[in-house]
């Protein structure tokens, strides 16, 4: 028996050192640096590895790996590893585990509404004083995407991969029946209503629809001219009336076909598909979805603004770059930070492949955006949008409050629940969760 | 002989020394720190942030009302895929129990659904569901029949989860109770044959009592398996339409992220419920079961 074990051990210590002296073999270049072994934080003759988590997968997934691709290239101090860890909640997960057990990454991408969280732990680096040293500010950066850059005046993340809402539109669809894009609620209604078809009791045709998100009933709160949070950061900031108007005003259209609300599990891929193939003639989805929308539709497709109710205002989305305080490498991830910001290799290639929003005022000044613009001016709407951008739901809480806040949209827009009570109870669950 | 008689005393520890560590480390110590964080408002990231909290807790699950759903839908999800499956599993094995070809045919197809993975299983059934243009409602429509919202109505979404369970386990099940049944020696069926029995009478009072073992077993194994289910909710509703199928399990891995003290008391409540759950049932039902 033991014999057996230890002679299976050896031709397993064996067949590994032949794999090594393979794959040794096979790279020559990651010799050169003189770390054939586990590349260490900073060797003195070796670069800097700086760790780089991040949520991106797919097409965008391949253009930040470009990016950090051309920044590996562009120096020799500095080696990025970009590590694709799914989704932002598999990502935040992971994140906290890390962190607890210290082997977390240097950098990473946070979405937007758990920075606060993080922070709030002291996990993130202030990154002001490094700001300072390269002569920057936060004045460079766009300024409707810093609602949650800063944290007890600390400037824990930069925006980064970041989007808004924004309303879709084939206009295809809109010119046949003679409706102009609608810029207000009412005027979204009567074009949503007159775009339903109803056959034999079944709708062949919806108005519009939206993803299974809190995103845009919050948008449509702060259009009603409600906060979410109250700036005190104790309760809600909309009083029952103000939630039940905008409740109401989707639940009539979704009982009269006008509205659409798509079950909750792959929401976004399916109301996606239904605009596509023409079963709904508006809507509201982020500006993340652009690109993919303008090469498959077969129809005259225009973007415009969220319709307003009182004001314009829309939320925004998508992530940020954070530096992590358990970092050893902090200047090395700096510079990679700072390379990105100002680089038009770095993050300025990023925002023409992808179709996030320019993220310093910079970009949104240069020469390739503003071509971009007047190519694509779908893409243009969604900046403009961002001067009414106001995110009205940051509260370290926020994430277990969305959980509640989830419950009572799947109540009304799912189960008819009625609307006031419903609210009542979110209210006071939503309370319950900012006190402790 | 000193040395020798304490060995002997020793060994037997020795010996489990092994499997003991195993369990010490990742069952043990696992429930103990679970037990401890859950009188805790604890932040993962920074220790120092967490607060001792006492049982502050355990009176939260206590009177909140998503708890009460959550435990109502696990109750309901339990009782649902155990009798359905039990049921089920048992007519099918009887009829399986004449040794036909085709019954071996028939017994390889019921099986096939256990060996493939939970989740291509999901997924192919929230396929068919598709309320607009999934295959069920199609066929329900073809027969005249209205179609059904399957998973995406609250009043629906739950018999829908415990249709692709039972649909899942009911080969496994069969496949024990065919054995079990093989087993019964045939002598005692002849001779009931002889006293004019019955065909009612026969399985009541032959069979059933002779496969209870069995059935025992299947009972408290699917009972707890039940009690945990979590990957069909997760693939199929996530939980909803408005917590419709949030099971227990389902309800801890929302508060993974934010709230790990409070997740961490809701798995002990769970814990100390499959336990009860296991005590009664030896308690209770170890009585009536029949051991050759």
């Amino acid at each position: 028996m033991w014999k057996k074990a230890s002679s299976v051990l050896l031709a397993t210590t064996m067949l590994s050192g032949l794999l090594a002296a393979c794959s040794g073999g096979e790279s020559p270049k990651t010799t050169d640096t003189g770390s054939s072994a586990a590349p260490a934080p900073s060797g003195p003759a070796g670069k800097a590895t700086v760790q780089f988590w991040h949520s991106l997968g797919g097409k965008n997934g391949e253009y930040l790996d470009a990016m950090i691709k051309r920044f590996n290239a562009s120096q020799d101090k500095v080696e990025v590893v970009g590590t694709f860890q799914g989704s932002y909640d598999e990502t935040v997960t992971k994140l906290q585990q890390a962190v607890a057990a210290k082997t977390g990454p240097d950098i990473s991408m946070l979405e937007r509404a758990y920075i606060q969280m993080f922070a709030d732990s002291d996990v993130l680096e202030d990154m002001t004083p490094f700001l300072k040293k390269s002569n920057m500010s936060q004045d460079d950066l766009t300024p409707g995407l810093m609602g949650h850059s800063v944290f007890d005046k600390k400037l824990v993340s930069l925006p980064f991969n970041r989007s808004t809402p924004i309303l879709h539109v084939n206009k295809t669809m809109l010119d046949e029946k003679g409706l102009a894009v609608p810029k207000t609620w009412e005027e979204l209604k009567t074009v949503a209503n007159a775009l339903v078809i109803k056959e034999n009791n079944e709708f062949k045709r919806y108005g519009y629809s939206m993803p299974y998100d809190t995103w845009y009933p919050i948008a449509m709160i702060s259009q009603a001219k409600g906060k979410f949070f109250n700036d005190q950061g104790t309760s809600i900031g909309f009083d029952s009336a103000l939630g039940t108007k905008v409740f109401k005003f989707l639940k009539d259209q979704q009982n009269t076909g006008a509205l659409y609300y798509p079950p909750q599990q792959d929401s976004g891929n399916i109301v996606n598909q239904m605009f596509i193939s023409g079963k709904i003639g508006l809507m509201y989805q982020s500006t993340g979805v652009i690109g993919s929308l303008k090469d498959n539709v077969k129809f005259d497709y225009v973007t415009s603004f969220l319709p307003m109710d009182a004001v314009y205002a829309t939320p925004t989305g998508g992530a940020n770059l954070s530096l992590m305080a358990g970092s050893k490498n902090k200047d090395a991830a700096w510079e990679f930070l700072r390379w990105a910001m100002i680089d038009p290799q770095g993050g300025l290639q990023f925002i023409l492949d992808s179709g996030y929003l320019p993220f310093t005022k910079k970009m949104v000044e240069s020469q390739q955006i503003k071509d971009l613009w007047a190519k694509e001016p779908n893409r243009k709407v969604a900046y403009d949008q961002l001067q009414y951008a106001v995110d009205t739901n940051k509260h370290v809480a926020w994430p277990q409050v969305m959980q509640e806040f989830f419950k009572a949209i799947q109540a009304i827009m799912y189960d008819n629940k009625a609307i006031e009570p419903t609210l009542d109870t979110f209210k006071k669950e939503a309370e319950r969760l900012l006190k402790g | 002989m000193d040395k020798k008689r304490i060995w002997e005393a020793v060994r037997p520890y020795v010996m489990i020394l092994p499997a003991m560590t195993g369990i010490v480390l990742f069952v043990l110590y696992p429930v103990a720190y679970l037990i401890k964080l859950s009188f805790y408002k604890y932040n993962l990231m920074n220790k120092d942030k967490s607060k001792f909290i006492g049982t502050d807790n355990y009176t939260q699950i206590f009177s909140r009302e998503d708890f009460y759903t959550a435990l109502l839908n696990t109750v309901v999800y339990t009782i649902g895929v155990v009798v359905l499956t039990l049921v089920l599993s048992l007519i099918i094995a009887v009829w399986l129990n004449k040794r036909k070809r085709f019954n071996a045919i028939v017994q390889a197809g019921i099986f096939t659904p256990h060996i493939i993975s939970i989740v291509s299983v999901a997924l192919v059934w929230m396929w068919l569901m598709e309320p607009n243009h999934g295959l069920l409602n199609f066929l329900l429509k073809t027969f005249g029949l209205p179609g059904s919202t399957w998973l995406q109505n609250s009043s629906t979404a739950m018999i829908s989860i415990i249709i692709v369970s039972v649909w899942q386990n009911i080969g496994y099940y069969t496949l024990i109770i065919v054995a079990a049944l093989q087993s019964i020696p045939p002598s005692i069926y002849e001779a009931a044959a002889l006293d004019n029995a019955s065909k009612f009478q026969v399985f009541r009072k032959i069979t059933l009592p002779l496969i209870s073992p069995q059935l025992f077993f299947i009972l408290i194994i699917m009972t707890i398996g039940s009690f945990k289910v979590f990957d069909t909710v997760k693939i199929m509703t996530g939980g909803g339409p408005n917590g419709a199928t949030t099971t227990l399990v389902y309800y801890i891995y929302e508060f993974r992220t934010n709230s790990i003290g409070y997740a961490s008391a809701t798995g002990v409540v769970l814990m100390a419920i499959i336990a009860l759950l296991t005590v009664v049932y030896f308690r209770v039902l170890s009585k009536k079961v029949h051991y050759q």
